[in-house]
C-alpha cells in the first residue's frame, strides 16, 4: 500500500543555494509557478480590453474582484478598498494552489498542504496588519487589546490574553488551511488505495473497487468545495484582521 | 509527515513563495485589477447616472401630467361656468319675451273684453227698446190705449 503521505514530499527539481540557504526549485515551487501562470492568464486575458459591457473573461474576473471588494466593504468599510489587491492576491493564490493540487493523474502537488507555505501567506497578512495598525494608530494600536472601561487588573489580564491570541493568529490561519488540505488529500489517497486493493481481489476482480471509487468521486467534489471555501475563509479572516488594524474598536 | 521536515521544506518553499507572491502582487494583480476597478466604477457611475436621468425625466413627466390635469380641471370649470352663464342668460331672455308676449296678450284681452262689453251694452239697449215696443204693442192690443213709449220703457226697465 502506497504511503498516503508520499504526495506531500517535496522533491528538488533544480538545486539552488543563495547565501548558504537551500532555495532549490522543487515540485512545490513548480506548482506555485503553475498557479501564478494560471492566475496571470486569467487576469491578463480578463482585463486585456476592459469594457463597460463585459465579455465572458472580463465578467469572470470581475466576479472574483467584486466578491473580494464586497467582502472588504462589509468587513472593513470604505477604507478596506485600498487593500483589495492584497486580499485578492492572497485569495486567488490560495484558491489556485488548492484547485490545481486536486488535478488527478498529473502528479499534482498542493503547496497549500504545506504549513510552510500557509504560514508564509499568513505572515504576509500578519505583517500587513501590524504595519497598518502601527502606521495608522501608532502606540495607540495596543488599545486593540485593552478592554474598554476595565479596571487596571482586569485590563492587564485581558490584555495578556488578547495579545497572545493576536500573536497566535498567523499560526491558526496557517494551520487551518494546511490541515484542511492535508486531511482532504490523505483521504483521497486512502480511498484511491482502497480502489486498487479491493479491485484486485483475485476471485472477483474490479467489482469491490467500485464502492471506494464512488466514494472517491464524491470526496473529490467535497474537496473542490473545501478548496474554494478554505480560500474564502483565509481571505475573510485576513480582512477581519485588517479591520482590527484599520478601525480600532 | 514531510510537511514537518523543515530542514528540507522550509527555505525552498518560503523563498519561492516570496518570489511568486511578489510577482503575483506587483506584476499581475497591481497591473490588471485597477483597470478592472476603473471600468467597474465607471459602469456603476453610468448606471447610477442613467438612473438619475430616468428619475429626473420621470419627475418632469409627472410635473407635466399634473400641469395637464390642473389645466384640464381649470378649463372644465371655465366651460361649466360659461354653460351656466349661457343658461342663465337664455332663461332671462325667455322670461323677458314671455313677459312681453304676456303683456301684449293681456292688452288684446282687455281690448276684446271692452269691445264685448260695448257690444253687450249696445245689444242690451236694443233689447230694451224692442221690449218696450213689444210692451207698447201688447198694451195697445189688450187695452186699446196705446201707452207712451217712454212709459213702456220705464215699466220694462223696472221689471228687468
Amino acid at each position: 500500500m502506497a504511503n498516503p503521505m508520499e504526495q506531500f514530499s517535496v522533491q528538488t527539481i533544480k538545486p539552488l543555494e543563495v547565501a548558504g540557504y537551500d532555495v532549490s526549485f522543487t515540485n512545490s515551487s513548480l506548482w506555485m509557478l503553475f498557479a501564478l501562470v494560471a492566475i496571470s492568464i486569467f487576469l491578463f486575458v480578463g482585463t486585456a480590453k476592459p469594457q463597460l459591457v463585459p465579455g465572458r473573461w472580463q465578467a469572470a474576473t470581475e466576479y472574483l474582484y467584486d466578491f473580494v471588494r464586497k467582502m472588504l466593504d462589509e468587513n472593513v468599510g470604505p477604507e478596506g478598498r485600498r487593500f483589495a489587491p492584497l486580499i485578492f492576491s492572497i485569495f486567488i493564490f490560495v484558491l489556485a494552489c488548492n484547485l490545481l493540487g486536486l488535478i488527478p493523474w498529473v502528479g499534482a502537488f498542493t503547496p497549500t498542504s504545506h504549513v510552510t507555505v500557509t504560514f508564509g501567506l499568513a505572515m504576509i497578512v500578519f505583517v500587513t496588519v501590524c504595519v497598518v495598525g502601527i502606521w495608522r494608530h501608532g502606540f495607540h494600536f495596543l488599545a486593540l487589546f485593552w478592554p474598554k472601561d476595565a479596571n487596571i487588573f482586569l485590563g492587564a489580564f485581558v490584555f495578556t490574553i488578547e495579545f497572545l491570541s493576536f500573536l497566535t493568529r498567523p499560526f491558526t490561519l496557517a494551520i487551518r488551511l494546511f490541515a484542511n488540505m492535508t486531511a482532504g488529500h490523505v483521504l483521497l489517497k486512502v480511498f484511491g488505495t482502497f480502489v486498487v486493493t479491493l479491485g484486485s481481489f483475485g476471485a472477483l476482480p474490479y467489482v469491490f473497487g467500485i464502492l471506494p471509487l464512488g466514494v472517491n468521486i464524491a470526496l473529490t467534489a467535497l474537496e473542490v468545495l473545501i478548496a474554494v471555501v478554505q480560500a474564502y475563509v483565509f481571505a475573510l479572516l485576513a480582512s477581519l484582521y485588517l479591520n482590527d488594524a484599520i478601525n480600532l474598536h | 509527515m514531510p510537511q514537518f521536515d523543515f530542514a528540507h521544506v522550509l527555505w525552498p518553499q518560503l523563498a519561492w513563495l516570496a518570489v511568486f507572491f511578489a510577482v503575483l502582487y506587483f506584476g499581475v494583480v497591481r497591473m490588471t485589477l485597477p483597470k478592472l476597478g476603473k471600468v467597474m466604477d465607471a459602469r456603476e457611475q453610468s448606471i447610477s447616472g442613467d438612473l438619475a436621468t430616468a428619475k429626473a425625466a420621470k419627475a418632469t413627466a409627472d410635473e407635466i401630467d399634473a400641469q395637464y390635469h390642473a389645466e384640464m380641471g381649470r378649463s372644465r370649470d371655465e366651460a361649466r361656468s360659461a354653460i351656466a352663464a349661457a343658461k342663465a342668460a337664455a332663461a332671462k331672455s325667455t322670461e323677458a319675451s314671455l313677459a312681453k308676449a304676456g303683456a301684449k296678450a293681456d292688452e288684446a284681452l282687455a281690448d276684446a273684453e271692452a269691445r264685448i262689453a260695448k257690444a253687450v251694452s249696445k245689444a242690451e239697449g236694443a233689447l230694451a227698446d224692442a221690449a218696450a215696443e213689444s210692451a207698447q204693442a201688447i198694451v195697445a192690443k189688450l187695452t186699446g190705449v196705446e201707452p207712451k213709449l217712454d212709459a213702456a220703457k220705464s215699466a220694462v226697465s223696472a221689471r228687468a
